[in-house]
């Protein structure tokens, strides 16, 4: 080998285009995502609340439908440290089991809202133009007519007022725009190249979605999976509230919200109480999703 | 032009009416019987029960029910109440003025204010109006519009009224005129906070959106070219960028005003307004199926004529779209 060769060799072995990367995609959005601080200040705040539902016990000593005190108690009174309500139920104890039933509640129908959206979605967008994909995406334009609020409001009034009747309506409003979501997203995916190769060596249609789709499409997944958990919370809270989810005496934040309406002008803690934790609570979850948005972006990578 | 139109009539076509077969299957399986609902203690006897259920169309075969649906939905007669027997027409016209007053200028504030917050914020970028659209839309996301119109109603009700909390001690009573609609009193001053707090999770959703669209363009090389020549930035910034940067905003837009409903709800849940919203979800906790199928049929309606109406506009917008769409 000649000198020139040996130097353009060595030129080319210091182009960083040419280097492999030192930190693999994963551990790359790893790293950016902790230097987001807003995302990582989401982190804590959820991880605060996720404690606080799993410690649950420890942290009550009433029950959340006793009528622990005569009289409505401003916050700060000791045994009553948040207040109570307007019949005398401790606020505090109420709080921390409304928070409990959002996350697990956000937790659920997100992931099975994520699941059917991926199947139905992942399916129209593979078999892009055919009847497959006219049959799911008329559905999907279907459910898109309909206001969410009356879906929630049908089957909540038949089924009743139980948990696991709250959770499927949420799932049947939240399914179909994950399923457009990731209809666009494997279209895109299934005109380039890679699969083309993929393909043209003898790759079925179940290998190729499974091993080249699929992994190309879950961050996309990730980050909608945390914008589902925060949009489940928040429509929970907008049916109860209105009166057509939870009703009294559950303890959950929109319940709360409803029952302190009355008391806004006398005793506003009863909605400042559950409507700062509901805040807070999905302001941290849309934080994350934002931070694992930006962290998970391919086009960001390497960049701080 | 044609043949998209055609295509674009014939899904809303088939949407509306997928989406209302899919609500009168919900609602004939919802409980709530009009002989429960008007017999109440009372026992009544078999032909009384029979008689009810005549009336309401009860006694038909499902089949001949959804085709009664429709032949009454033709003649535009959304049927009865089963607790009152009130027409749901009449209670559709009662709830539609309030309604409509609060959409018409929940859009105004809505479109006006995203349209200027967004101009603004791109036209200075990182100024103060930037950051302050940033923060307010990533905080309105979190926050539900009944929380924000509790607590509007609070800072802008309860605060300047009363003075009673040691901490919040304001010594100051405002003039009669601050009494901007805090209390819906059918006033059309009433009006000015419900729309305020219905436009504004939107208006700072679309603001962004504008925003970084405007920005974009902005980058592109004609407008580079248009600054070289010497056009005035005014010039730039309106007749060049705002006018291509407006399409996502008028999709966005268009899927706005069809969640809006959701939004109208948990407003005049809020301020106590007689609206659709608040009627079809006291008619649901009534278990009054005729009540909430008959306004749901016309928030349907009225969402599909909305997004048909934006989608068509894109030609009228942008010239681009006109002629490729014809193309195909």
């Amino acid at each position: 080998m000649n000198a020139p060769e040996t130097a353009a060799l060595a030129a080319l072995a210091a182009d960083p285009v040419l280097q492999t990367p030192e930190l693999t995609y994963w551990q790359d959005a790893r790293k950016r995502f902790f230097r987001n601080r807003l995302a990582v200040v989401g982190l804590v705040v959820l991880l605060f609340f996720i404690l606080v539902a799993i410690f649950k016990n420890f942290l009550i000593t009433k029950g959340y439908n006793d009528l622990t005190s005569n009289i409505l108690k401003r916050p700060g009174d000791s045994r009553w440290w948040l207040g109570t309500d307007d019949q005398g139920r401790d606020l505090f104890t109420r709080v921390v089991l409304a928070i409990g039933t959002s996350l697990s509640l956000g937790a659920l129908v997100a992931t099975f809202s994520i699941l059917i959206g991926v199947v139905f979605g992942g399916l129209a967008g593979f078999y892009g133009g055919s009847w497959v994909d006219s049959l799911i995406s008329r559905l999907i334009d279907t459910f898109y007519a309909i206001p969410y609020i009356i879906i929630g409001i049908a089957m909540i009034s038949i089924f009743g007022s139980k948990f696991s009747v709250v959770v499927s309506s949420l799932i049947v409003t939240g399914w179909y725009s994950t399923a457009r979501l990731f209809r666009a997203s494997v279209l895109q995916v299934r005109s380039s190249d890679y699969i083309e190769a993929a393909r043209a060596t003898g790759a079925g249609n179940l290998r190729i979605f499974l091993s080249h789709v699929l992994p190309n499409a879950i961050p996309a997944v990730i980050v909608t999976m945390g914008f589902a958990v925060s949009s489940a919370i928040l429509t929970e809270s907008i049916f109860s509230f209105l009166g057509i989810g939870f009703i009294e005496p559950k303890p959950t934040l929109g319940v709360m919200i409803r029952g302190a309406r009355n008391y806004l002008s006398s005793d506003p803690h009863l909605f400042f109480v559950p409507g700062g934790v509901l805040m807070l609570l999905t302001l941290a979850v849309v934080l994350i999703a934002d931070g694992l948005r930006d962290a998970l972006d391919p086009k960001l990578r390497g960049a701080s | 032009m044609g043949s998209y139109l055609v295509k674009r009539l014939l899904l809303t076509v088939f949407v509306v009416w997928a989406a209302l077969t899919l609500m009168f299957i919900l609602f004939y399986v919802m409980p709530g019987d009009p002989v429960e609902l008007k017999g109440g203690e009372k026992a009544l006897t078999e032909t009384v029960k029979n008689n009810i259920r005549e009336k309401y169309g009860l006694n038909d075969s499902v089949p001949m029910q959804y085709v009664h649906y429709w032949g009454r939905l033709v003649k535009f007669d959304l049927g009865n109440s089963y607790q009152n027997d009130e027409s749901v027409n009449h209670t559709l016209g009662q709830g539609i003025k309030t309604s409509g007053r609060l959409l018409l200028f929940g859009g105004i504030v809505q479109v006006v204010g995203g349209l200027g917050l967004g101009f603004i914020a791109a036209a200075k970028q990182y100024s103060f109006a930037d950051k302050f659209t940033t923060v307010l839309s990533v905080i309105l996301q979190a926050i539900p519009v009944f929380v924000s119109g509790l607590l509007a109603q609070f800072l802008f009700g309860v605060i300047p009224f009363k003075n009673h909390w040691g901490w919040l001690n304001f010594n100051i009573r405002w003039p009669e005129k601050w009494y901007l609609g805090v209390i819906p009193n059918g006033n059309w001053k009433g009006i000015i906070l419900p729309s305020i707090v219905i436009a504004i999770v939107e208006m700072a959703y679309l603001a962004r959106l504008l925003r970084s669209s405007m920005l974009e363009v902005l980058r592109a090389d004609y407008l580079r070219t248009a600054a070289a020549k010497g056009l005035p930035r005014r010039t730039i910034l309106v007749k060049h960028a705002l006018r291509n940067a407006i399409i996502p905003f008028i999709t966005a837009l268009g899927l706005t005003l069809v969640s809006i409903f959701g939004i109208a709800v948990q407003t005049e849940g809020v301020f106590s307004l007689p609206g659709l919203g608040s009627k079809i979800a006291e008619a649901a906790i009534g278990q009054d199926a005729p009540v909430v199928l008959g306004l749901s049929t016309v928030v349907i309606l009225f969402a599909a004529l909305l997004t048909l109406l934006v989608d068509l506009s894109y030609g009228f917008i942008d010239p681009r779209i006109r002629l490729t769409k014809g193309d195909k």
